[in-house]
């Protein structure tokens, strides 16, 4: 429910720009110098973002992938380690 | 050494005859010794058996240690090595069999140093002695440790440890690249913190060997693949502890090189905490264990639903705050407006309830965000003269702008500015005559 309510240009982007987006309209609040209008909107944007930082932790699961072939076997020995 | 140290020329000839066929051969003693005889005439043969069985009988020789420097090896399709050992002064054939060669955790170099154990016999085919070798090591750490030291002197000379070549980690590492050998528990520590800190990311694995004859060169080449790659923000360079000798891969002048070339920040994780390797002074960040390495590599998402919450709560404290600002204002027109129409009383509380709600509507999560700026925007509709004034009412403001509230802030002939609806009037006052009622 969560995803499909928030808005696409969400999806595509990184935790970590959420994350400044959502840190400058608080900032931008903060300052308390905006039209009130103004004002209600980032609060919206700020809480769709919050949503959608919450969201991408919770489903984050790590990428794991290898860059050329396995090593071979008779020489893997000597890697282990105790 | 003086003490009993046996030679091959102290080993009475009986015995050796002894340790020969028991009778008549060709070596024999003649019968009566003190008489001179004709020289014996051996053959080839005979002679090499004769020095085989002679070195063969020395214990001393049959289980040697020996310091020196490996020259020339050869590695025939036999999988056994040849090469000789040598000092400044003389040197021996030496044979490292197959078997053995597996078991060396080095594999022989031309120019190496080494201390080898195995024993000495003699090969009687082509006359030779050599030392058949069963275990070989690099030589000893005092040999490594100058080694190390020098090389670390140069390459400090050359400014590659400098802290100012050290680059800042980025903060958000999207692909991360780990340079290490794929099997055993560096690997698996590795994914294990990036899995329960910073699973957004993305872990390139390339797989290399990082002990052991030619893991240098490994390194070089898993470390070159890594930098020809496609948006890597980040390296992991990392091995668990061993000893000085299994750990000096990362110690090779061409390791340094390449990690100083890199061109994203390296973390260097290598062994335990007290192992420090040139590799380590030529990271841009040096982690004391592979584990450290990833937990350096990333910040803890584990934190951020804290951090999250925390915004939240700032930009709710933050509208809160507007809306106060704005009601204030909004009073001192209000309060003008209570003395005209009685009813902006209810309006007002109507007005008052709407922004608790507005604010209430504030602090809930996500799906209260529309809700609560829709009941903002009645609020605020409510709360404006405007709503007033449409239903037919006027504010009058003296020529300095004060509001008129009573009859008695102004005399005949005084201007005022009435405000209606959708403008303003300029009039003047005829009479000022104060009544009882509204």
């Amino acid at each position: 429910m969560t995803d499909s309510a928030a808005p696409a240009d969400l999806a595509g982007r990184p935790f970590d720009e959420l994350l400044a987006e959502l840190q400058r309209i608080v900032q931008a609040l903060e300052a308390g110098n905006l039209p009130l209008e103004e004002s209600i909107e980032l609060y919206r944007r700020g809480l769709e973002l919050h949503v959608a930082c919450e969201t991408r932790l919770k489903d984050a699961e790590l990428t794991i992938s290898q860059l050329g072939r396995g090593l071979t076997e008779q020489s893997s020995g000597a890697d282990e380690e105790s | 050494m003086a003490e009993r140290q046996p030679s091959l020329w102290d080993i009475p000839a009986d015995d050796l005859a002894a340790a020969d066929e028991p009778s008549a051969g060709p070596m024999d003693p003649a019968p009566s010794a003190p008489v001179r005889a004709a020289p014996r005439i051996l053959r080839v043969s005979d002679l090499n058996r004769r020095v085989r069985q002679l070195l063969d009988v020395d214990a001393t020789l049959a289980d040697v240690w020996v310091e020196g420097e490996v020259s020339q090896p050869s590695f025939p399709p036999s999988g056994h090595c040849f090469f000789t050992l040598k000092d400044a002064s003389s040197q021996i054939k030496a044979v490292l069999f197959r078997e053995e060669l597996a078991a060396a955790n080095v594999r022989p170099e031309h120019g190496m140093q080494v201390i080898v154990h195995g024993r000495v016999r003699a090969y009687e085919p082509q006359g030779v002695y050599q030392l058949y070798v069963t275990t070989l090591t690099p030589a000893g750490a005092g040999d490594l440790h100058q080694r190390y030291e020098a090389l670390r002197a140069k390459l400090a000379a050359e400014g590659l440890f400098d802290d100012g070549r050290k680059r800042p980690l980025p903060r958000w590492p999207r692909r991360i690249g780990v340079v290490t050998s794929p099997v055993g528990v560096v690997w698996r520590d590795i994914a294990n913190v990036m899995r329960r800190r910073y699973p957004l990311g993305e872990l390139v694995l390339v797989p290399t060997h990082v002990q052991g004859a030619g893991a240098a060169g490994g390194i070089v080449r898993a470390l070159k693949r890594i930098y020809g790659q496609r948006g890597i923000d980040l390296v992991i360079l990392a091995r668990g502890g061993g000893s000085l000798e299994d750990l000096w891969c990362f110690n090779d002048e061409l390791v340094v090189r390449t990690i100083v070339a890199s061109p994203v920040p390296v973390i260097v994780g290598v062994g335990h905490e007290s192992d420090v390797t040139l590799a380590d002074f030529a990271a841009d960040v040096r982690a004391p264990t592979p584990s450290a390495a990833a937990e350096q590599a990333a910040p803890d998402l584990g934190q951020f639903p804290a951090i999250l919450g925390r915004l939240h709560d700032r930009a709710s404290t933050a509208m809160v705050a507007a809306l106060a600002g704005r009601q204030r204002f909004l009073g001192e027109e209000d309060r003008a407006l209570m003395r005209l129409a009685p009813d902006v009383v209810g309006a007002r509380q109507r007005a008052a309830e709407l922004v608790d709600r507005g604010h209430r509507a504030l602090v809930v999560r996500a799906t209260g965000a529309r809700a609560s700026s829709e009941a903002l925007g009645d609020a605020l509709r409510a709360l404006s003269p405007a709503a007033t004034l449409e239903r037919g009412y006027a504010v009058a403001r003296l020529a300095d702008g004060t509001i008129v509230r009573d009859p008695g802030q102004a005399a005949a002939g005084d201007a005022l500015q009435v405000t209606v609806a959708r403008g303003t009037l300029a009039t003047r006052v005829e009479t000022a005559s104060k009544e009882t009622q509204a």
